[in-house]
């Protein structure tokens, strides 16, 4: 009988083992944990049937009480685990945090109109589900969602309906609305969830024909990216043919203005300035060498730029360009609503820019940076040093201060309040950057400000995950596996062979 | 207190006069080294092949998201060392108790003033410090490879509680199993089959309702070892494996009064 049992747990072995070698719990494993099973209940069964002088009182008692021992460690590592579980207690050793939700995340969960439920489809051994059923837990834990899991091959009316294309996706339900979000990170979750609210829209009028940024191109120089973010946070967008505008619509909330290439129309810069006097809103991003008039406009306002490069040293070289034309930058308006959040762990990306001098028109206008490049930075009227590869050198004259990259006003008018943000570049929110670091945060945040939409101004979570991918020199490699990975297994076995060949001659 | 730091130091004598223990250690290791290595390699070589197809270096989008270090390395290498460890920390408990009994020393322990409970509490410290030397130095050559790409300290960390614990887990059942058992094979092949058993119930996941998965899922020790690898150390996962220690504890007491009453 001890054969049949031991034959039994070879069985179970084999059976499993299988199934893990092949991912396959086929007729093999099938047969094998079976009869593995039945050999082991059998054997069980008569080793029982053996303990004839068990019923004797006194062995009764000594059995009772292990097997008691055993129910009491049963009960007390099932209520341990339990307690644990509900207290909800984890920590997100991770190396990006991907699993601590950022504040964003936990109001918009609050701010849902209906229950949320979750649905998270996978197939089979695709290992990036793994992280996501954790991330659905921790956002469970927080009592406003509900998820499940469906294996994709069990629902394939369902793969159809919501569109899934691929494993590793989460169909989001609230009330009859349903949003699907394929390569789940915790930024795409945040604005799935954010498209489920009931917001008031508001309409930003964006301006074309001058060779703008284009919020249609979805290649790394176009801006559909930040048209994308925009209408998720709930923003109408519409196209202002600079061209053949006399005035400005009164249903615009905003216009936008993002680099001209060409100089606008007279009519269209007069039309702005109006639409400003009246408590308009103005989002303009201008570029170093181009003048397009729209800096002339916000020089009427009292925001100047020259057209020079600024230059920030304290800043390296980005893709074999000159060390300091892009600013990377860490100095903030800590106490203007627009970089709220924003500090110098929390820096934003600039591709080559230029600054801002600010000068009231008129007393109780409000105008400030602020995003500003650091102390050491500079600026250089050589345009060319944009297409440099060698670092620019900081002519006696140039002052060093923080220069403004991007600023905020104000403007009592009419009773109303007109509000401008300027932007001293705009490739920093085209689709290659705009989620570099905080750079999307920077743009919405402002746009928000402007919109005097200052609830909505928050820290959104990233929604790509710093992935590791690049690759570990196989020379170093190779080195650390023959110093570490060979050499320490070789010096064990060593020892194993000196002990075996002593205990052989003693 | 003096009979049991005896039979601690004992055991540790034991352990480490005998070849299967350096065996066992190289075994890990070198198993170790050798799967990371080589899914190191072909990790070069599809991001080198991804790089000059499209001529577009590594920036971002140019490389599937799934392609990376920690995706494509070093979670898959931690994953096939959970499986492995169930094939050889069984090979290190299946003598503790088996030989014991086996040799009939056995007698000699209870004979001592040491209770059951001790004895049992020695041979779990002794063999849980050897596994956590095990996994020590299995954990050190793909640790400092995955620290130069910068997975994080703290990531890590987490990663090798998770593997120390999924380690001490088996070592645990595999000591249940060595008290109940006579011969050190069956001790060792009893372990094998409910570290397997263990590990995944994904495949009974098509024959069961959703209340027995969920309850499955739960006593899965790959889920719970899946967690750290993430990076989430939660309160729950580490209860789980205090808790099946605490139940292989009690069965390997529990094989005391058996063998009384059995024989």
């Amino acid at each position: 009988m001890r054969g049949l049992g031991a034959g039994g747990l070879i069985a179970i072995a084999f059976g499993m083992g299988s199934y893990y070698a092949t991912d396959h719990f086929g007729l093999f494993s099938g047969v094998n944990a079976l009869l593995g099973g039945l050999a082991l209940a059998v054997a069980t069964a008569h080793a029982l049937s053996r303990l004839r002088g068990a019923s004797a009182p006194p062995f009764r008692g000594i059995l009772l009480r292990g097997l008691l021992g055993i129910a009491a460690a049963l009960l007390l590592a099932a209520a341990l685990e339990r307690a644990a579980h509900h207290s909800g207690v984890q920590f997100d050793w991770s190396f990006e945090k991907k699993f601590a939700l950022s504040e964003a995340t936990l109001a918009a969960l609050a701010d849902l109109p209906c229950p949320l439920t979750a649905s998270l489809y996978y197939e089979d051994f695709d290992p990036r589900s793994r992280s996501t059923r954790l991330l659905l837990r921790t956002m469970a834990q927080t009592g406003d969602l509900h998820f499940d899991e469906r294996r994709l091959d069990d629902h394939p009316d369902e793969e159809n309906r919501y569109a899934i294309g691929t494993s590793n996706t989460i169909v989001f339900r609230c009330g009859d609305e349903f949003q699907t979000v394929e390569r789940p990170t915790e930024g795409a979750i945040y604005e799935a969830l954010y498209r489920f609210r009931s917001l008031e829209s508001r309409t930003l009028y964006v301006s074309r024909g001058a060779g703008e940024g284009d919020l249609e191109r979805t290649d790394a120089l176009g801006f559909s990216g930040l048209s994308q973010a925009l209408v998720t946070e709930g923003y109408r967008l519409r196209e202002l043919v600079t061209a053949s505008v006399s005035e400005i619509p009164e249903e615009a909330d905003a216009v936008v203005v993002i680099a001209p290439a060409r100089p606008l129309p007279g009519e269209a810069i007069d039309a702005l300035h109006r639409y400003l006097e009246r408590g308009g809103r103005l989002v303009a991003f201008v570029e170093p060498g181009r003048e397009s008039g729209i800096e002339d406009l916000l020089a009427r306002w009292g925001i100047r730029s020259k057209s020079a490069v600024l230059i920030d040293p304290a800043s390296g070289p980005v893709d074999g360009g000159a060390p300091g034309v892009n600013p990377i930058a860490f100095h903030y308006a800590t106490s203007h609503p627009a970089t709220r959040g924003l500090d110098s762990s929390r820096m934003t990306f600039f591709r080559g820019a230029r600054s801002f001098e600010l000068r009231k028109p008129r007393p109780g206008d409000k105008l400030s940076g602020v995003v500003f490049a650091s102390p050491r930075s500079w600026l250089d009227p050589d345009i060319a040093v944009l297409s440099s590869k060698v670092a620019p050198e900081r002519p006696p004259e140039a002052a060093e201060d923080y220069h403004p990259i991007a600023v905020a006003a104000t403007y009592p008018r009419e009773g109303k309040q007109a509000r401008i943000v300027a932007f001293g570049d705009s490739d920093f929110a085209s689709n290659r950057h705009l989620r570099t670091l905080y750079n999307l945060d920077l743009v919405l945040n402002s746009i928000h400000w402007a919109l005097e939409r200052e609830p909505d101004i928050t820290l959104r979570p990233k929604t790509s995950v710093a992935t590791m991918q690049f690759p570990l020199p196989l020379a170093n490699t190779l080195r650390m596996f023959q110093g570490l990975g060979l050499l320490l297994p070789e010096l064990l076995l060593i020892a194993a062979a000196i002990l075996w060949l002593r205990r052989r001659s003693a | 207190m003096r009979p049991l730091l005896a039979l601690v130091r004992k055991e540790i004598t034991v352990l480490f006069g005998s070849p299967m223990a350096y065996l066992s250690l190289t075994l890990v290791v070198l198993v170790t080294a050798l799967i990371f290595f080589d899914h190191l390699r072909l990790y070069n070589q599809i991001l080198f092949l991804y790089a000059s197809s499209t001529l577009g270096g590594f920036e971002t989008g140019t490389v599937p998201d799934y392609i990376n270090l920690r995706d494509s390395v070093f979670f898959p290498v931690m994953d096939t060392l959970g499986i492995t460890l169930i094939g050889v920390v069984p090979l290190v408990t299946m003598r503790v108790f088996a030989e014991e009994r086996a040799r009939g020393t056995d007698e000699f322990l209870v004979t001592t003033h040491l209770s059951a409970g001790q004895i049992v509490l020695a041979k779990f410290a002794v063999t849980y410090f050897f596994v956590a030397l095990m996994m020590a130095a299995s954990f050190v050559y793909p640790a400092m490879a995955i620290h130069q790409g910068g997975i994080g300290a703290e990531n890590l960390l987490a990663i090798f509680l998770g593997l120390l614990l999924h380690a001490i887990a088996l070592a645990s059942i595999g000591l249940a199993c060595s008290a109940f058992a006579s011969s050190q094979l069956v001790a060792a092949v009893a372990g094998w089959a409910v570290g397997f058993v263990l590990w995944d119930f994904g495949w009974a996941s098509p024959f069961l309702g959703q209340t027995a998965n969920r309850f499955l899922d739960a006593i899965s020790l790959h889920l719970r070892y899946g967690s750290f690898a993430e990076g989430i150390v939660s309160l729950a996962n580490l209860a789980y494996f205090v808790g099946l220690a605490l139940v292989a504890a009690a069965v390997a007491r529990f094989s005391f009064d058996w063998r009384r009453v059995a024989g």
